[in-house]
Parts: structure tokens; sequence; C-alpha cells
């Protein structure tokens, strides 16, 4: 017996989690990615990580302090965060995540603390506002011991993976959800992040004029690891969801077939997701022959960004658009106000507002694994001319 | 690619797949995400609903009572009867279809699990509630229940639900939608009572009854009667409703497919 059947009447169920929720998995997802590019020389002491190790850092703690705000906005009652803390229990992933995110946040303050003291304390005698935040936020002239960084970075390491497995299990437990429910959501959340993460350096390593080649390439080589572990996972999501009717990947199929805009979303993320491989092999190949292109890699940053962020506003927004107990797609107009386009735009201006405090007060650049302020050797910039006070042009 | 392939590429991928995630999701579904105990109610009753979809003419008065009792805002609902239409292809013969929805106050709510703060729970009596001063408004629940039976309440920024009208119910009154129900299509009670209306129609009608999604492995306590079982699954069906939209892409109204 064929039939078709006609929906006439159901009411539109709008989204429950705002833009704010890809703020926040984005800002994280850059965080602890950057807290792993700086761990090889700010917690494991390798020298030639050291100029990508001061640029991850700025980003880490700016990251790690914005990104809870945005999680604080997507409560509809965010007065009441501290019934997380009042009424805390373990059966929900949600909870879990409010007791790892605040050691992760203390854990990375402590490291990054760690990192510009000595350059801090060697800015005391700074004239005016300077040398008073320096004094200030410097807590004295002792010594910072390096075994106290490596101790207080591995912890904040646990902790990070503590933040992955979190935020990824959150989404993937969600049965109602077919889109969401599977267990490659956790491992392409953190691909993906790195893949965002060494973007975002290749950017930073431009816009603030350090232009170094080393960073460059380190960044691109993890580019590269990152693109492939992404390009296995949805290999292995595909390949091992395909027989199964009721799973994530039939979702996906179903949704790719009976809406443009699902498929207009999956052709644009595989386009995005080639360039950025194919350019990622391009520069990493080429750049040793060619040094003129070291000035062009942030274009890649940029497309990379765009594939971290676009990748988490399609699986926390454009899955919720997909109506699972009645018939179609709903539509969602991203609204003006703070639940939409003023989220997203705060959201970010909060951050490059963080970025730029920080680059004002606190001499990041000679962030360094622990010791004095006489340890300090201002960063060089190997391939720009400028020296002294550095420049933004 | 044939089956055959199919299935070989599919079981090599598991198997690489389960080595990596074994012990990830075995830590997922120990403790984390499972079934808090249940408190306040009446341990002696277990409440739950049945549907006989032969008798609702698809009216709204169930709609409209459950609005004005529980005082939902506007455009979100705690229990709606959706209609279909639908034609035999081979005759062309056209039928409408009724499907009254509320929550199911399942045995295996997923919904209560992932509360950070415990606000909603299940109450002994099997009614899956929300305290309102507690909710912090996350909004975990309503993207776990695969119902769409939960909202966020625009007055009161926490999540709301259907309660089978527990305030009612424990001034001995009848839930808002079962009293108002012209055709007498919903029948609510205690269903550990044999006695029961429930519980006797529950064994009359034993397999015929079905609830929506089972593989959801919810375990909903609202059965329906009379139900047709392209419609247990999530509806395979066009969406006659179209929104439509100015240039700003601001919603300025509704019109039919087609028209």
């Amino acid at each position: 017996m064929n039939s078709v059947a006609i929906e006439l009447l159901a009411p539109r169920y709008p989204i429950a989690w705002y833009p704010w929720a890809v703020q926040y998995f984005f800002l994280i997802a850059l965080s602890y990615a950057t807290l792993w590019l700086a761990a090889p020389a700010l917690i494991f002491g390798k020298k030639d990580w050291l100029p990508t190790a001061r640029l991850a850092l700025l980003a880490c703690l700016s990251a790690t302090l914005v990104a809870p705000v945005a999680l604080l906005a997507d409560l509809h009652q965010p007065l009441r965060f501290w019934h997380f803390y009042a009424y805390a229990n373990t059966h929900s992933w949600m909870s879990v995540g409010s007791v790892i995110l605040p050691l992760y946040l203390f854990s990375v303050m402590g490291l990054t603390w760690m990192a510009w003291r000595p350059a801090l304390q060697a800015n005391r005698q700074a004239p005016g506002f300077l040398g008073f935040v320096s004094r200030w936020i410097s807590l004295g002239t002792s010594p910072t011991p390096k075994i106290l960084m490596v101790v207080v970075g591995v912890i904040a390491l646990v902790f990070s993976t503590g933040i992955m497995l979190y935020t990824g299990a959150e989404v993937a437990i969600v049965k109602a959800r077919p889109l969401w429910n599977t267990h490659w959501l956790p491992p392409m959340f953190v691909a993906t992040g790195f893949i965002t993460a060494a973007g975002l350096m290749l950017l930073l390593n431009r816009v603030t004029q350090m232009k170094n080649s080393a960073v460059n390439s380190q960044m691109l080589k993890v580019m590269l690891v990152a693109t492939l572990a992404a390009a296995a996972i949805a290999a292995a999501w595909v390949l091992g969801g395909i027989n199964d009717p009721q799973g994530s990947v039939a979702a996906a199929i179903e949704s790719i077939r009976f809406s443009d805009s699902w498929r207009a979303t999956a052709l644009w993320g595989s386009i995005t997701a080639v360039v950025l491989f194919v350019g990622t092999l391009y520069m990493l190949f080429n750049t040793s022959k060619r040094p003129a292109l070291h000035s062009w890699v942030w274009l890649l940053g940029l497309v990379a960004i765009h594939l971290g962020w676009m990748f988490r506003w399609v699986v926390l927004m454009d899955v919720q658009h997909v109506a699972r107990n009645s018939a179609g797609f709903h539509h969602y107009g991203i609204p003006a106000g703070s639940s939409g386009l003023l989220g997203i735009v705060g959201t970010f201006g909060l951050w490059l507002a963080v970025m730029l405090l920080i680059d004002l007060f606190v001499p990041w650049r000679d962030a360094q694994q622990g010791g004095v302020a006489t340890d300090i050797q201002p960063a060089t910039n190997i391939d720009s001319a400028a020296k002294g006070a550095t420049s933004h042009g | 690619m044939d089956l055959m392939r199919r299935s070989l590429l599919g079981q090599l991928a598991r198997l690489s797949a389960g080595v990596a995630l074994v012990p990830l999701s075995s830590i997922a579904t120990a403790g984390i995400n499972a079934q808090p105990a249940r408190r306040e109610g009446d341990p002696t009753k277990r409440y739950g609903m049945l549907i006989d979809l032969r008798q609702c003419i698809g009216c709204q008065a169930c709609t409209v009572s459950c609005h004005i009792e529980n005082a939902a805002p506007m455009g979100k609902f705690r229990t709606t009867v959706s209609q279909y239409e639908v034609e035999d292809q081979a005759s062309g013969a056209l039928a409408t279809f009724m499907l009254p929805r509320l929550c199911n106050h399942c045995e295996n709510p997923p919904c209560v699990p992932v509360c950070p703060v415990e606000a909603t729970f299940q109450r002994q009596d099997g009614i899956v509630v929300v305290d309102s001063d507690r909710c912090v408004g996350c909004a975990y629940c309503v993207n776990a229940c695969p119902y769409d039976a939960r909202f966020i309440n625009d007055k009161t920024q926490t999540a709301d639900k259907c309660t089978f009208c527990a305030h009612r119910l424990e001034a001995g009154l009848l839930p808002a939608c079962v009293e108002s129900c012209v055709g007498g299509a919903r029948i609510i009670g205690d269903m550990r009572d044999p006695n029961s209306q429930i519980s006797q129609m529950i064994a009359e009608y034993g397999e015929q009854l079905m609830v929506l999604q089972p593989e959801k492995n919810t375990v909903p306590q609202v059965f329906y009667l009379g139900m047709d079982e392209r419609f247990v699954t999530r509806p395979v069906a066009e969406a006659a409703l179209l929104e439509v939209l100015d240039d700003q892409g601001k919603e300025m109204g509704y019109e039919f497919r087609g028209h």
C-alpha cells in the first residue's frame, strides 16, 4: 500500500542552543589545542618550539578566558550558574564539565602567569602604568622554578583532555539527534580544533609581525596531521555507519537528499577541506624553496579558521533545524539580538579586546619556561627588520 | 557498491573503531548518563496515558485547554495534535490522520540524566517534572528529548513540559487535556491498579498498542490505540506549512505549499 502524506499542522520547534554554544565550542577547542601547541617548549623544554609557544600561549589564555563567558551566555538563567555547584551530580556530562572547566581555566592561568612572569619582572621598573601593572601582576622578584611550570603544565594538559572528552561526549550522547549520536563526533571536534588552532597561529604569526618562518613550518605540519586525522575520522564514520539505517550517517544522507541547504553545506565543507589540504601540502613543500610564500600562509590560516568554525556551526546549529518528530526542516533566521548576531560578534569582539589588553600590558613575546628576569632574551624577529618596540603595521 | 562489499567495509571500520573506542564508550555508559534515583510522588502508583486515536477528531480542545491551564507562552505547547493528510497513491483516496503529542513520561527518560543540576526529575509515580526554581535554562533536556516535548518557557526562561497536570491529579481532578477531550480519546490512570480503565485497556488491546520511536529505548508510557505504524517514527511526510520571509529573512506569515 503506497501512500504519500502531507503534514498539515504541527508546531514549529525553535532551536534550544543558540550561537553562543558555537562560540563556546570554537573558543574552548582553540584553547585546548593551542595549549598543546605551547606544551613542547613551555612544559617539555623544546627550545625550537619557543616562538610557536609564545603565540600559542597568547591565543590559549585569551580563548580560555572568553569561552566560559559564551557558555554562561547560552544559559537562559545565567545568574543561576552557582546551581551547577550547589546541585552538582555525576550523571550529567554537562555537570562533569562544569567541574572540569574552572579547574582547567585556573591551571591555564597558572601556567601562563609563570611563563610571562620573568618578562613581567623585567618590566617592573618601566615608567607609568606599564610598570605599575608589571609590579602588580608579577608578585615579587623571586625566580619562577621550571619544575613548577612542568607540574602545572602537565596538570593543565590533563584537564584539557577532560575538556576534549566532556565537550564531545556531552553532544555525542544525545540519541534524540541522530546526527550527533556517534562515537566519531568527539574525536572530530578535537581534530578540527587542532586545524583551527594551527590556522590561528599562522594568522597571528602574521598580524603580530612575528613573521617567524619556523612557526609557519611547524604549524603547516600540525595542520597536515590534523587534516589527515579529520579525513580518517570522517571516513571511519561513513564506513562504520553506512549499514546502520538508524545511525548518524543515515540521518546525514537523508538530510542531504531532502534539503538544498544541507546539500550546499556538504559541498562547501568538502571544497573547503580539499582546498585546505592541498594548500597545506603545497606550502609545506614549497616554502623552503620559495621563502616569499611565507608571507601568504596566513591565507591558509583563514581557511582553517573558517573550516573549524563552520564545522561547529553546522553540528550545533544546523542539526537543530532537522525536525525529529515532525516533517521537514525548521527554518532558522539568525536573529539580530544577543541570541544571534550580536552574540557572535560580541564574543569575537571580547576575544579581540582581551588579546589587545594582553598585548598592551604583557610582554608575551618574551614568554619562557620559568627562570628570572635577567634570563630574558628579547624575541628576535627572524624575517622582519623590526627591533625594539613591537610594531603592528 | 554491492551489499557484501559494503558490509565488509563496515565490519573493518567497526573493528578498528571498536579497538580505539571501547574504553571511551564504557566510561560513557557506566555511571555518567545513568538514571538518577526517582524522588517525590506516590511510589504505589505509575501514571500512564492511553490515546485512542479512533476517537480523536483533531479538534485541538486538548491543545487549548492545556494552554489555558498551564499558561504556556504563545507558540509553545505542552500538548498538541499534529494532523496529516494521507493519500493512497493507487486509488487517490484521502484520509486525515491525527496524532496527539505530549510528554511520554518515559520509563527511561533521556531528558532526566542530562540535567546538570537535577532540576528535572522523575517522580516515583513516573511523572517527569521540572523544578523551575532550580533550572538554569541550559536547554540540554530540550535537545535530549526525541519527542520535542520540551521547550524553554519565554516567561520563566526555564525548561517547561507536560506534567500530566500533576497538580490536578493530586487534587483528584483529571488533566486538562483529558477533561476537555470531546471524544474521550485520552485515558489517564494508575497502571499499577489492575482495576483502572487504563490497566484494563492495556490488558485488552495489548499487542495493538504502539508507542512513539520505540527504537530510542526510552520506553514511553503514552500508548496509542489505532496507530498507523508509518507514524511511529518521524513521519515520512511533506511539510505543508511554509514560512513566508521578507527580504531581511524575517518571518511575515505562513502559506500552504502549492498555493
